[in-house]
């Protein structure tokens, strides 16, 4: 039920706006009732999901930049929500380009990821009106949403278009009889996220499977967190000429770049990985013409979790 | 190069010529036309819901993208192609097309910076009596701009005047400088035909009076996609059919089929129409 508006009418829609159905009436009720969550979130009391998302925005605005020249750098308070139907929009903005240009019910995969409040989290501004979504991150259990025409499109695409038969073999065991320990691990964020953020949205994110192993109400749900393996579907720079070997000058050139910092420790410590070519066209910065841009699949076993948020922590306190 | 004849009206009368056959067979296949226009379509654009950026629909012609898969091209093939020109073009080189024209059955606007070889393809495509006019103004979307029937523009408020005069001169409309719901971007907050309209979900009710009389059609507020506010670019529509993203609800789809009509094409309604008219033409 959602909450009475308050007295901070100067935040609220001026007029209630005519509804003729519904579904307007609840998009309506919703828009209000957001903006009060966040006034009043001080005193009132919230889920547990949602109050261990305050404590970790309280450390957080130690992290947020406090610069306020208009140099461009704004300040920013970044909280961690548990991912809500109304977040459809920007999350759906988010995955976009999640399977390259293929066209699949990328609706419907949205929904499954919004549906799983237990395990997921939405980064968004602390009192933002817009209700902008920064950063999606979320573990899909293959097996539990094998029905679902998303997971089955997102399959085939896989084994599509991984052109390495020897990795084909592992791609199609861990799509297939091992789906039920596999969590598809999508983790999406806008470009300039501080990075800050990112050991502790992956640690929300391990904490919250640890957490949901215990938690569910049901056995199956219960096992259906107990993920043996992580896929990650994800985009990387690798230089044009990476097939020479040491002999080029590889102290300028690193072999690949990384859009997401995680990526390369999850690179290097995965089982197998793979690239395959992209057909969106990509637009090259300067810096970047001698690399090309491919996306990658990548297979992480779940033991070696630990020592990637370790690694990650350091990875970001240094830089 | 191809001409197209006007779209027939429900309403028509025996060719004067004389020729049964044929008039059965119009008659017969507008009978079809409006079983299978009676519902809204809902469609995507490679992996996007918004429609209206990719397309410009009026009751004369209908521009599409350029697209990757040729599925958005076939959808409104199926639908319109027996009855207006489906032309596929870009404008300026981009695909965002629906955003950047502005047009009605009369004539289409075009933004400064059309490629002469775009212009000549929507001259050579589209029916001679729509004028294809390139203006220059500085407000180049023109499509975020201006909102127009056959009958009914309304403008952005910082348009020039001169773009004002040519749109009243080629659409063949009357102009009116207005906001939606506060919202300069008149054309991209809402979406009307010549028989309703649907604005932005935060119109208060004064002011849907006000564009209703303005426009003498009836007006709704509401939304597009799962509750996007941007109407125009997720729908598009003309008098007898529209076009929204997949993302559109049933909810929001059966308020667009009420608001524009859409449903009013009753088979049994039209053949009584027609069959009235058919006896006029013997008296």
């Amino acid at each position: 039920m959602p909450r009475k508006p308050t007295g901070h009418s100067s935040r609220l829609l001026p007029v209630r706006p005519l509804t003729f159905s519904p579904f307007a009436r609840s998009v309506a009720r919703v828009a209000t009732a957001y903006m009060v969550k966040h006034h009043a979130c001080d005193a009132m009391q919230h889920s547990a999901g949602d109050e261990f998302k305050k404590l970790k925005k309280v450390e957080r605005q130690s992290e947020s930049s406090e610069d306020e020249e208009f140099d461009g750098v704004v300040q920013a308070d970044f909280a961690f929500f548990d991912p809500k139907p109304d977040d459809f929009h920007g999350v759906k903005t988010l995955l976009q380009s999640y399977l390259d240009n293929k066209e699949w019910d990328l609706s419907g995969f949205v929904d499954l990821i919004l549906g799983q409040t237990t395990v997921g989290t939405v980064v968004k501004l602390e009192d933002d009106e817009e209700n902008g979504v920064f950063s999606i991150i979320t573990a899909l259990n293959l097996e539990r949403y094998k029905d679902h025409k998303c997971i089955t499109e997102l399959k085939e695409f896989l084994l599509s278009i991984c052109l390495e038969k020897d990795k084909i073999g592992n791609l199609r065991s861990l799509l297939g009889d091992k789906a039920h320990d596999v969590g598809l691990l999508v983790s999406q964020r806008v470009v300039n996220l501080p990075p800050e953020l990112l050991p502790h949205l992956y640690d929300a994110l391990f904490d919250e499977i640890a957490w949901a192993t215990e938690d569910e109400p049901t056995e199956e749900l219960r096992n259906s967190f107990r993920f043996k393996f992580y896929i990650v579907v994800s985009k990387i720079y690798k230089h044009k000429n990476a097939s020479q070997k040491r002999s080029s000058s590889t102290d300028e050139d690193d072999a690949f770049i990384y859009v997401k910092p995680e990526e390369e420790i999850l690179h290097k410590m995965s089982m197998w990985s793979f690239l395959f070519p992209l057909q969106t066209q990509q637009v090259a910065a300067h810096e970047l013409k001698n690399y090309q841009l491919n996306g990658t699949v990548m297979a992480v076993k779940a033991e070696d979790i630990s020592s990637f948020r370790q690694q990650l922590h350091t990875l970001i306190n240094e830089s | 190069m191809q001409t197209f004849p006007l779209p027939p009206k429900p309403l028509f009368r025996l060719p004067s010529d004389g020729k049964p056959a044929r008039a059965s067979s119009l008659l017969f296949s507008s009978l079809i036309n409006c079983f299978r226009l009676i519902m809204a379509t809902r469609l995507q654009f490679e992996n996007s819901c918004e429609v209206g950026v990719f397309s410009k629909l009026t009751n004369a012609y209908c521009l599409v993208a350029i697209g990757g898969s040729e599925n958005f091209y076939s959808a409104f093939e199926s639908e319109l192609a027996d009855v207006i020109p489906v032309v596929k073009t870009s404008i300026s080189g981009t695909r965002i097309i629906g955003r950047l024209c502005a047009g009605n059955k009369n004539g289409l606007l075009v933004p400064h910076n059309t490629t002469d070889q775009e212009l000549q393809h929507l001259r050579n495509s589209l029916p001679d009596q729509v004028v294809v006019q390139r203006i220059e103004e500085k407000l180049s979307a023109l499509g975020n701009c201006i909102a127009c029937n056959d009958h009914v523009a309304l403008t952005h408020a910082d348009l020039d005047k001169e773009t004002e005069e040519i749109i009243a001169d080629v659409l063949g409309v009357e102009v009116f400088r207005q906001t939606i719901a506060g919202n300069i971007l008149v054309g991209s907050y809402c979406a009307f035909s010549n028989r309703g309209g649907l604005v932005h979900p935060h119109t208060s009710i004064q002011e849907l009076d006000e564009l209703s009389t303005l426009l003498q059609v009836p007006l709704v507020a509401g939304t597009i996609n799962r509750g996007s506010e941007v109407i125009a670019a997720g729908m598009t529509v003309n008098d007898w059919t529209a076009f929204c993203g997949s993302d559109t609800t049933a909810t929001e789809l059966s308020v667009i089929e009420s608001v524009f009509k859409l449903r009013e094409a009753q088979p049994t309604a039209i053949v009584n129409e027609m069959r009235s008219s058919l006896i006029d033409s013997y008296v």
